[in-house]
């Protein structure tokens, strides 16, 4: 049986192929229905996400390889020819590696990232509702699920954040830990304190409160994250109330000062107070990061924290890396070992049809003995046959370790010794 | 072959020192298995630990309260069992660099400390005895709590206000949870100490007619009262975030540990 991965990603295609070939969550049933009725396919299912698009098979043989890759130039309406030089094939073990790397974030263009996850569950699910999945591909995906929760929970390759609206929200959690009824104040709208405001809202912070030079602009945004629109020269007083901050104005300088954050304080009992300035100049006072209770973060420092998550993480992609080997290596054995069940089930069976037969003979030999005479004769047979069969048996699941040749050569010479067809 | 009366202690002490270990070494190696390889060690501690102390409530007829190997080994316990309910509810990984140390300390104490288990001076028995043992021995277990977590909301602070993660920042929860925990512990804590500390002056005055004795004990477990108030009064009025938080913290650990040290009711 052959294991065969056939598919394009963001490294081997450019976004026009990509994108041609890209698989809506509307249509992945049908084309993992299309895949599976491919003459020669026993087990298919279709992995895509917006950096891939890969075809996962179980067949007897490898002639299906073109055929995959001529179902692909289908789909993507260009000539199989054409598509070849952006297609990968891989088979068998590198299928297997293949599969739990992507699963767990280490092929992603960001390395880490957990929606992969999620989509290769979907692959996995759909394909096993429609049954397109043979016992191969079932245990394939079922243990690249596991590989995949096991690297996230063992090394933690997700948990750092690698964009500045992120790493503002792990920030904030770090602060506050669950962002739910918190307050937030959005002074200005540009495109990162946007996104930021985005992530926030994200995490069901309790109200937003917008404020800008255009009111209307403020107005727009509030609406868009269902908080409110405030005048900007009124921004002051929120401080007060709001928990976090994030200013992006065009101001040449600093929006709020120490005195604004001493003066809030004053009536915040205690609580802290998160301020994020994404702005160049800056918009908020340095001072304040003196002030107890007070947390001011730049673009510099945010972007400091994304570089030290990026090294982070790419040491526990190291790890990762290491522990997907391990898993690739066990999960061969594993299959090997399934291979020889059918070799080790039919000795059991020929050497037990022995026994039964000569120990037949002999008692119908001997005349009438004890019922505790027979169990005692029974006994015997049965334990010198499993004697007999102990090293055999050994032999074959120990030759998971061997290379195929030797593997099958064992196989043939056990059988052929023990007169097995 | 005959066991031991103190096994279960012993090997208690070998799980909290191979737990402690295990937890001190993640912190370096970042090894989240070798994290809860800790806690699970330190959890095989604590079930060891408990039925020593079971055993030695039947073999005295008394609350293992009554001297310093008593006292420290059932401090060690609670303080760990309220670690592990504060694990179960907030997984906070930090804590444990902290609490686990201090319970092998207090347990060392116990091993090292050879008192004999004798029972208790009839005389001495009383309600109001019991009720100081075990509201100190609370208290005292709800202040080295509120201690660990007043450190690491230290830590996480100093963390956030320079800008460098340090070791712990992926092992401690946010502040807020960190001061939520602490300011609980405090809270819940010092009535419960204030309680055991005006039943042990009950008890010194019926029993010696005197209110209380000027011995380190005595002075150690006011002091520790005193500073556990000031903490307390801290996180209400939110003053003493910093480095003074962290002196007063100190202090009042000592004092705890210095008036536990001077425990013999025997």
């Amino acid at each position: 049986m052959s294991l065969l991965l056939v598919g394009v990603n963001h490294r081997t295609a450019p976004v026009e192929v990509r994108e041609r070939l890209s698989v809506l969550e509307s249509q992945l049933s049908e084309s993992i229905r299309s895949l599976h009725a491919q003459p020669g396919v026993d087990g298919a299912s279709v992995i895509s996400t917006c950096n891939r698009v890969e075809t996962v098979v179980s067949a007897a043989t490898e002639d299906v390889i073109r055929q995959l890759v001529e179902w692909l130039a289908e789909r993507a309406g260009a000539n199989a020819t054409d598509l070849e030089k952006h297609v990968y094939v891989l088979r068998h073990a590198d299928v297997v590696k293949h599969l739990f790397r992507v699963a767990s974030g280490l092929d992603s263009m960001i390395v880490g990232e957990p929606q992969i996850h999620g989509q290769v569950r979907q692959a996995f699910a759909t394909s096993q509702e429609l049954g397109t999945l043979d016992p191969l591909l079932q245990q394939l995906f079922e243990q690249t699920m596991r590989v995949a929760k096991k690297v996230r929970t063992e090394t933690g390759i997700g948990e750092h954040a690698v964009s500045v609206p992120y790493a503002a929200v792990e920030l904030a959690k770090k602060i506050f830990g669950d962002l739910r009824g918190l307050t937030v104040l959005l002074l200005g709208a540009g495109e990162m304190a946007e996104l930021t405001a985005e992530h926030l809202s994200a995490h069901e912070v309790r109200h937003v409160f917008v404020a800008n030079r255009s009111h209307d602009r403020a107005v727009e945004l509030a609406r868009r994250y269902h908080g409110d629109a405030i005048h900007f020269d009124a921004a002051e007083s929120y401080l007060a109330t709001c928990d976090i901050v994030v200013a992006s104005t065009a101001a040449p300088h600093h929006v709020i000062v120490a005195e604004h954050v001493h003066r809030a304080f004053a009536n915040r009992k205690n609580r802290n107070l998160f301020l994020i300035d994404l702005s160049v100049p800056r918009n908020i006072d340095p001072a304040i990061a003196r002030i107890e209770g007070a947390y001011l973060y730049n673009i510099d420092d945010l972007q400091h924290v994304v570089e030290a998550n990026r090294d982070q993480r790419q040491q526990k992609a190291d790890q990762a890396e290491e522990l997907v080997l391990r898993e690739v290596e066990s999960f061969r054995k594993r299959l090997v070992a399934q291979d020889a069940v059918p070799t080790i089930l039919e000795l059991q069976q020929r050497l037990e049809a022995i026994r039964a037969a000569e120990l037949e003979a002999c008692l119908r030999r001997v005349g009438p003995i004890t019922a505790e005479q027979r169990t005692a004769i029974e006994m015997l047979s049965t334990r010198m046959i499993n004697k007999i069969l102990h090293y055999p048996i050994l032999q074959l699941k120990e030759a998971a370790a061997d290379e195929p040749q030797e593997r099958e050569s064992l196989r043939r010479t056990i059988r052929k010794i023990f007169g097995l067809r | 072959m005959t066991l031991s009366p103190n096994a279960a202690l012993y090997i208690a002490l070998a799980f909290y020192a191979a737990g402690t270990l295990a937890a001190l070494v993640s912190l370096w190696s970042r090894e989240r298995r070798l994290q809860s390889a800790g806690l699970w060690l330190m959890i095989a501690g604590f079930v060891s630990h408990t039925i020593w102390i079971g055993s030695v409530c039947v073999r005295t007829g008394h609350p293992p309260l009554t001297n310093l190997p008593e006292a420290s080994s059932f401090v060690a316990w609670t303080v760990f069992a309220v670690e592990l309910g504060l694990f179960i509810r907030y997984r906070v990984h930090a804590a444990s660099f902290f609490v686990f140390p201090l319970v092998l300390l207090l347990l060392t104490i116990t091993a090292l400390v050879h008192e004999p288990f004798t029972r208790m001076d009839p005389q001495l028995r009383s309600r109001v005895f019991i009720a100081h043992l075990l509201f100190s021995t609370l208290g005292v277990a709800a202040l080295m709590i509120g201690i660990a977590f007043t450190v690491l909301a230290y830590v996480q602070d100093r963390a956030l206000k320079q800008k460098r993660p340090g070791r712990l920042w992926d092992w401690i929860p946010s502040l807020d949870i960190c001061r939520r925990v602490s300011y609980r512990a405090l809270a819940v804590g010092f009535p419960i100490y204030t309680v055991g500390l005006i039943a042990g002056v009950l008890w010194s005055y019926r029993t010696t007619a005197g209110l209380m004795e000027l011995r380190v004990k005595s002075v150690g477990a006011v002091v520790a009262w005193v500073l556990f108030a000031l903490l307390l009064q801290s996180y209400i009025t939110g003053i003493f975030r910093g480095r003074r938080t962290l002196l007063v913290s100190a202090g009042a650990f000592v004092a705890a540990l210095v008036a536990m040290l001077g425990i013999s009711h025997v």
